[in-house]
Parts: structure tokens; C-alpha cells; sequence
């Protein structure tokens, strides 16, 4: 049982409510905390697990589809690709010689669809997905959210890449301090 | 200035002839966008006083329940999540549990305690937002800007665990994706010292603020018996002096081990309900420190699930923490039967109730949530009240369209 006092009215307390009030927002006039930044010129370096946009090393995939199947969003489709050079026909005891798979099977994101939940990137058992912190993107026509496979063997650019990155930290005062980071790596 | 308002009696049949008098104006608030989500509030005035409410909702319905159906179980974590987005970890929770109750597992007490304190940090937000909402109700820009910002260090702590900064699908049956980074819990620290200090000057302009007293302070009365017999949940039901919250009553994850109190307040108004939010940040950091002094070691994944781990996987856990997805995970078919879960959001108490026929994708999913729970706010405390007050009701319930709407 914890009851609460709420705290009661008096001619007195209501002065100095007003008074505490006023004293308290000319005290943030003086020294406001800001928490905004003045993007684009401004933009925030994020950690480096930041779910953004992602790409797909091909070597590493095996095309087992499991990111097909995890995504929630349905936002990955398996593309079927063909295979540059056949192997050569083994020579083995079974009776026809099966060639080799003639097309593979790899993912492609549809961006617009994707909602950065990263269970594809956590389910490959390849770790086929490179992840990347970049996350402000956008395209003038509906289409761009679409990749090609090609297209999704590169990370896109960021528009922000050429602002001037600061590092958000936590601050006792401030809540938020925006530390600026050595220009470029 | 606070006088006693003459409440109209619960019943519709009585409510509904006064919509045929004469001089009875009706009123359509929203739906775009009425305040904290798109939702359509019907009133009936008659002058300035308001007879007749009708909350609209379903504009943002998401249709959680049915796309559940023809999904994996996993796949719904991020979809549970959509409906209140401002308190994702403990809407996350109360799925996750449920499942875990189909599968019978219990997560390894690492993976326990890591919930509680993102659940807690969850439900901080939604206090703030709460307070913010309040506040942009009655017209103060000033705590809504501070409140929102105020959410901002919370969210960079979330965003290092977890990578996102709202919608974070950090719980999985069995544990949780991420575990904690080495120097959370100063970080931790440094947030929770910052909002204390911040507290106090919220307390100045804002809750001591005599506007608000005289503005709040005896509108939107719900005497704990009503309460009671509407089935309002969470805060507001413990605002009208009713002392329940999930985390005692029905315990889940690590709560049972941690010391905290239930603050509720006897008056039951618009003021206790600002009021009780403001406590309950306090009793959630009083709760996350507790957890990160005691939080046990161990893995953040159950044991059988680890071992079924490939070495490039296990390798990926040993060095960052990071639980990459087996086969058995994605593929949970759990036995045939049925599971619910209570957890205690940061509106109320979420139900979760699931059916499995034994398949790979949930045969009924239910999700009931608190701020549906909360509408009889509208239909049965705004009418007798002046029309203006209708802002400073809807505000001190932290009402949140979505949520309803699921
Ligand atoms: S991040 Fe999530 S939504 Fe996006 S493609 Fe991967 S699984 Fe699908
Ligand atoms: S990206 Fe990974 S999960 Fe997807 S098909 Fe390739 S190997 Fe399988």
C-alpha cells in the first residue's frame, strides 16, 4: 500500500508555484538544452550495430532461402540467376550424369518493403548479409526501392555522407551531448 | 475553483433521448490525427456542457490478430510491436511469454533480467510520452517538447543494444537477441541521473504549476468502484486508488525479485493520473538499478538452443553477444494447445492469448490492449463535463489510438 499524497492547494503555494514556474523556464531561456541537430548539415554517427540498410556478399550465400522465409515483411524475393560456367558432367557410377545446377538461387530486398527487423541478416547461416548503419535514404520514384540483384551487391550511398558527423553522448546535464567526430576515416 | 460535477447516469437508454432533444449540438472531433493518433470522438453538447460521448475507433486498425495467422510465430514479434509504438519492449514481452508457455521453455535468468530492464526503460518512454501528450492537450508546447526530448537518451540506449531506435525485436522465445553491452549500465546511470534531475523541474513548471492544478484537479473523476466495474487498466485504474498492477498480482520474467511499490492515488482525477505517472518513472528506476546491480551471468539464450548452434554461430555469440537464428527457432511449431500472458505495460495490462493446432503458424492469436480497456473514459467520465475538459481527459489517460485499434 502506497497511497500518494496529492499535493493541496494554498493562497501561498499558489504564488510560489507560479513564481517557481517562471524562474524555471527564464532558467532554460538562459541555458536551454537543446537535443536537435541541424541535419543535414549535422548528422549523427551511429553505432556500428545500427540496423540500416544492408548488402549481399554472393560468394558467401548459399541460396537456402531461409531469409525468404523469415522476413515478416515478405520484403525479400529469390531470384533466380544463371550460372556463369557449368561444372563438367561427372563421371560417377549413376547412371545419367546430372549437370550441374544451371541457375542459383539469391535474395533481394525490396527496400520499400523492409522493415530493418534484421531477422534475415541473424537467420543466415553464412552470414551472407553485410550490415551497415546507413539509414537515410530515399529514392523519387517507386521503383528505386526495388535493387537489382547487382544493385544489391553495393551498399548505397549516403546522402549524409559528406555532413559533418557528430557522436551522440550521454550526458548528466544535457541528456544528450553531440560530440564531433575526426572529419572522415 | 474545483466543483463537484454532476455525473450522468451509465446508462445509454438515457443518454441516447437527450440526442433527440432540441438544442443539442453534436460535436465530430477528428478523425485525422485527433491528438495522439487518428481516432474520431463523437460529443453531444448541449451549450457548453457535454452530454453524450461516442469514441470512433478503428481507423488505425492493423489487423495484428489475422495476418498472425498465415505467418511463422516468429514473424509476429515485429508485428505485435506496431500497435503501440512507443512501448515496444513490453508489447514485444507479452507475446514472447505467451509463446514460450505454448513451448514450454523457460529463458535462462540473464535473458530475464535484460527484459526487465528494457521492458522498464520501455515503459519510462511511454511515461513520458504520456506526459507529453497531457501537456500539448492543454496547451503546453513547452512539456511536450521537453517530455518528447527527454525520451531521446532512453531511446540511444535502446539503440545501442539493440540497433533500432523503436521498434526493436529484441525479445525471441528463449531469450534475447542482444546482450548488454560492456558499459551499459554506467550508461544506464548517466540517463537515469539526468531524468531525476530533470524530474525536478517538470515538477516546477509543470506539476506544481498552479494552472495545471486549477485546470486538472477535480475533472474527469472515476471513483475506484466505476474503475473497477469498467475494466480500466494500468495507470488510470491505479490513479482511482485501486492497487493492481501485473508486475505484483501476476508476476513475470525476473519481477519477483525485485523490490518496488505500487503507488495509487485515492482522488481518481485528471491530476492523479499525471501524478502517477510521474511515481511510476521513479518505482521503474528504482527497478532497473536493482537489476543491473544483480543482473546474474550467464548466456541471454537457453542452453538446449545454444548447443544446437553451428560453430560459425556459437563464434558470433562467444565474441558480440549477438544470437543469430537457428533453424528451430524460425520453424517453432509448438503442441497443440493454448497460452495466455499478462504482462503490465506502460498503459495498462497487455493479454496475450494463443492457440496452437500444432502447426508452424499460430491457429488464433488474441491481443487485448490497454488503451481499449481505457475507453470508458470517453463514454462514461467526459459526459457532464464542459466541453473544454474534454482535452484534459482524453489527455491524463494517455489514450493512443493505435494501440486500441491494434
Ligand atoms: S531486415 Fe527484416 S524485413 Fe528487411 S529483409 Fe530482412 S527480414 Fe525482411
Ligand atoms: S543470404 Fe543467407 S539465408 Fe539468404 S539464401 Fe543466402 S545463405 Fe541463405
Amino acid at each position: 500500500m502506497s497511497d500518494q499524497k496529492t499535493p493541496r492547494k494554498s493562497a501561498f503555494g499558489e504564488v510560489k508555484g507560479h513564481i517557481d514556474a517562471l524562474a524555471t523556464g527564464f532558467k532554460y531561456f538562459v541555458d536551454p538544452h537543446r537535443m536537435t541537430l541541424d541535419y543535414p548539415a549535422e548528422a549523427m554517427e551511429l553505432p556500428k550495430n545500427y540496423r540500416g540498410f544492408f548488402r549481399l556478399v554472393d560468394e558467401k550465400c548459399i541460396g537456402c532461402s531461409l531469409c525468404e522465409i523469415v522476413c515478416p515483411s515478405n520484403a525479400i524475393v529469390m531470384m533466380q540467376l544463371p550460372v556463369a560456367q557449368s561444372p563438367a558432367p561427372q563421371a560417377g557410377a549413376q547412371a545419367p550424369a546430372r549437370p550441374g545446377p544451371k541457375v542459383k538461387k539469391r535474395p533481394v530486398v525490396d527496400w520499400g518493403m523492409c522493415i530493418f527487423c534484421y531477422f534475415c541478416v541473424d537467420v543466415c547461416p553464412t552470414e551472407a548479409f553485410e550490415p551497415s548503419s546507413i539509414h537515410d535514404l530515399s529514392y523519387f520514384e517507386e521503383s528505386e526501392y526495388r535493387p537489382t540483384f547487382e544493385g544489391f551487391l553495393k551498399l548505397p550511398e549516403s546522402p549524409s555522407k559528406n555532413s559533418k558527423k557528430v557522436v551522440a553522448k550521454l550526458d548528466e546535464k544535457n541528456g544528450i551531448k553531440y560530440e564531433e567526430k575526426g572529419d572522415k576515416e | 475553483m474545483t466543483q463537484e460535477i454532476k455525473t450522468v447516469p451509465f446508462t445509454y437508454e438515457v443518454l441516447s433521448q437527450l440526442e433527440m432533444k432540441e438544442g443539442i449540438l453534436e460535436l465530430q472531433i477528428g478523425p485525422a490525427h485527433a491528438g495522439s493518433g487518428h481516432m474520431r470522438v463523437l460529443a453531444w453538447v448541449e451549450g457548453d456542457t457535454v452530454v453524450k460521448v461516442d469514441p470512433d475507433v478503428g481507423f488505425v486498425h492493423r489487423g495484428v490478430e489475422k495476418l498472425s495467422e498465415d505467418r511463422l510465430y516468429i514473424k509476429a514479434i515485429p508485428m505485435v510491436e506496431r500497435p503501440s509504438l512507443v512501448d515496444t519492449v513490453n508489447a514485444n514481452l507479452g507475446y514472447v511469454i505467451a509463446l514460450e508457455r505454448l513451448l514450454g521453455l523457460e529463458p535462462p535468468p540473464r535473458a530475464q533480467y535484460i527484459r526487465v530492464i528494457t521492458a522498464e526503460i520501455s515503459r519510462i518512454m511511454s511515461h513520458l510520452y504520456g506526459i507529453a501528450i497531457y501537456g500539448i492537450f492543454m496547451g503546453s508546447s513547452t512539456v511536450f517538447m521537453w517530455a518528447v526530448a527527454d525520451r531521446e537518451p532512453f531511446i540511444d540506449l535502446l539503440q545501442e543494444l539493440t540497433g533500432a531506435r523503436v521498434t526493436y525485436s529484441h525479445i525471441i522465445p528463449g531469450g534475447v537477441r542482444w546482450d548488454l553491452p560492456k558499459d551499459f549500465a554506467d550508461k544506464v546511470e548517466v540517463a537515469l541521473r539526468y531524468l531525476e534531475n530533470r524530474m525536478k523541474d517538470y515538477e516546477k513548471v509543470w506539476i506544481n504549476n498552479p494552472v495545471v492544478m486549477a485546470r486538472s484537479m477535480g475533472v474527469g473523476k472515476l471513483s475506484a468502484q466505476d474503475a473497477t466495474r469498467l475494466g480500466v487498466v494500468g495507470p488510470n485504474l491505479r490513479a482511482s486508488g485501486v492497487e493492481y498492477d501485473v508486475r505484483k498480482n501476476d508476476p513475470y520474467a525476473a519481477y519477483a525479485d525485485f523490490d518496488f511499490e505500487i503507488p495509487t492515488f485515492k482522488e481518481g482525477d485528471s491530476y492523479s493520473r499525471l501524478l502517477i505517472r510521474v511515481e511510476e518513472i521513479k518505482q521503474s528506476m528504482s527497478i532497473i538499478r536493482q537489476a543491473l546491480k544483480r543482473l546474474p551471468e550467464g548466456k541471454v539464450i537457453y542452453e538446449d538452443y545454444y548447443k544446437r548452434m553451428s560453430p560459425l554461430m556459437k563464434e558470433i555469440y562467444d565474441k558480440t553477444g549477438r544470437v543469430k537464428f537457428t533453424l528451430m527457432l524460425t520453424s517453432l511449431s509448438p503442441p497443440k494447445g493454448e497460452a495466455i500472458s499478462r504482462v503490465e505495460g506502460g498503459r495498462g495490462e497487455m493479454f496475450y492469448y494463443l492457440v496452437s493446432d500444432g502447426g508452424k503458424n499460430p491457429y488464433r492469436f488474441r491481443l487485448v490492449t490497454p488503451s481499449f480497456r481505457n475507453l470508458p473514459y470517453f463514454t462514461h467520465v467526459m459526459p457532464g463535463h464542459k466541453l473544454a475538459d474534454i482535452p484534459v481527459i482524453y489527455g491524463s489517460i494517455d489514450y493512443f489510438p493505435p494501440e486500441a485499434d491494434r
